[in-house]
């Protein structure tokens, strides 16, 4: 069913959907937006470390709305468990967390959440940005003992916008919960 | 209510006096004016944003969150502008840009690039 409250904004190509957002966000683009992409150019996780990003992954950034600046934190690590039980519940995968934002899969990264805000007497905008390897057929050399995708561990495509709209539903109703 | 006031050097009789519900009559000499709430309200905004604001307290950019200094975008000397960018912060679980709450030229920088931060410390001073 369609929900109403689901806005996205699809790129085919995009330097990074945190980027993205952040200008968005700024230029009044409304809380809960999606951005979403195909592939990303420059895609970063923590500490600007690049976030290998071709295309058939996952790559999304929400705009998130006011909170408070302890609840981003916590909303980080639980935007990380979220998207680890979407994947052990419809997958039928074990996957472990690695604090605070990195989920792994038999050792290797299968996604990583990164939140970025701009702060200034107060918290001016939040994104939460995710990168979840969902379709990815084969890492680079240097990578390959490092990432791994659903697509390697299942044997089969995925549709990444289901999976996309169960995190982006669980993440709104934690947010719900952490922040009223 | 009587009262003798100075007035441009001139001293003159004020009398208050109340004329209905929420109004005030104020008789200067010969001269009257009434003053009802609304208009007393608009006198007090317009005094205010005639006065020119000046901020007397520090203008310091405290760190909101403890973290580590990963980027720093300005330097001493530089001016900056309210909502300017002017270091990024990363903390375990987030990566934040610092923006500056004042216009401003930036006297001190108390942080180096890497440095570890508390919440509430200074980060910069600017003048």
């Amino acid at each position: 069913m369609r929900d109403p409250e689901f806005k996205i904004k699809n790129f085919k190509e995009i330097f990074s959907t945190n980027q993205k957002a952040k200008e968005l966000a700024l230029r009044g683009t409304a809380p809960w937006t999606v951005i979403a992409a195909e592939k990303q150019i420059a895609g970063y996780g923590k500490e600007k470390v690049s976030w290998f990003s071709p295309q058939g992954g996952l790559y999304f950034s929400i705009i998130l709305p006011k909170s408070k600046i302890e609840d981003l934190q916590t909303l980080t690590i639980l935007a990380a468990f979220i998207v680890a039980k979407t994947i052990n519940d419809n997958f039928s995968l074990e996957t472990l967390i690695k604090l605070p934002n990195d989920v792994l899969l038999n050792q290797k990264k299968v996604a990583g959440v990164l939140t970025e805000n701009i702060i200034g007497k107060d918290v001016r905008l939040s994104v939460l940005g995710i990168g979840l390897n969902t379709n990815i057929e084969k890492f680079p050399k240097e990578l390959e003992n490092r990432a791994t995708s659903l697509k390697i561990e299942l044997g089969r495509e995925l549709n990444n916008k289901k999976i996309l709209k169960k995190i982006f539903k669980e993440l709104k109703e934690q947010l719900k919960t952490i922040s009223e | 209510m009587k009262l003798k006031l100075k007035i441009k050097g001139k001293e003159r009789e004020v009398e208050i006096l109340e004329e209905g519900e929420d109004k005030v009559k104020i008789k200067v000499g010969e001269k009257e004016f009434i003053f009802g709430k609304e208009k007393e309200k608009k006198g007090i905004s317009l005094i205010q944003t005639s006065i020119p604001r000046r901020d007397f307290s520090k203008k310091e950019i405290k760190a909101p969150i403890a973290g580590v200094i990963s980027e720093i975008f300005v330097k001493e000397g530089d001016f900056v502008k309210r909502e300017q960018k002017i270091l990024s912060l990363s903390t375990m679980k987030m990566e934040n840009e610092i923006v500056s709450d004042f216009d401003g030229k930036v006297k001190k920088f108390l942080v180096k690039k890497n440095q570890e931060v508390k919440e509430g410390e200074t980060l910069i001073v600017l003048e």
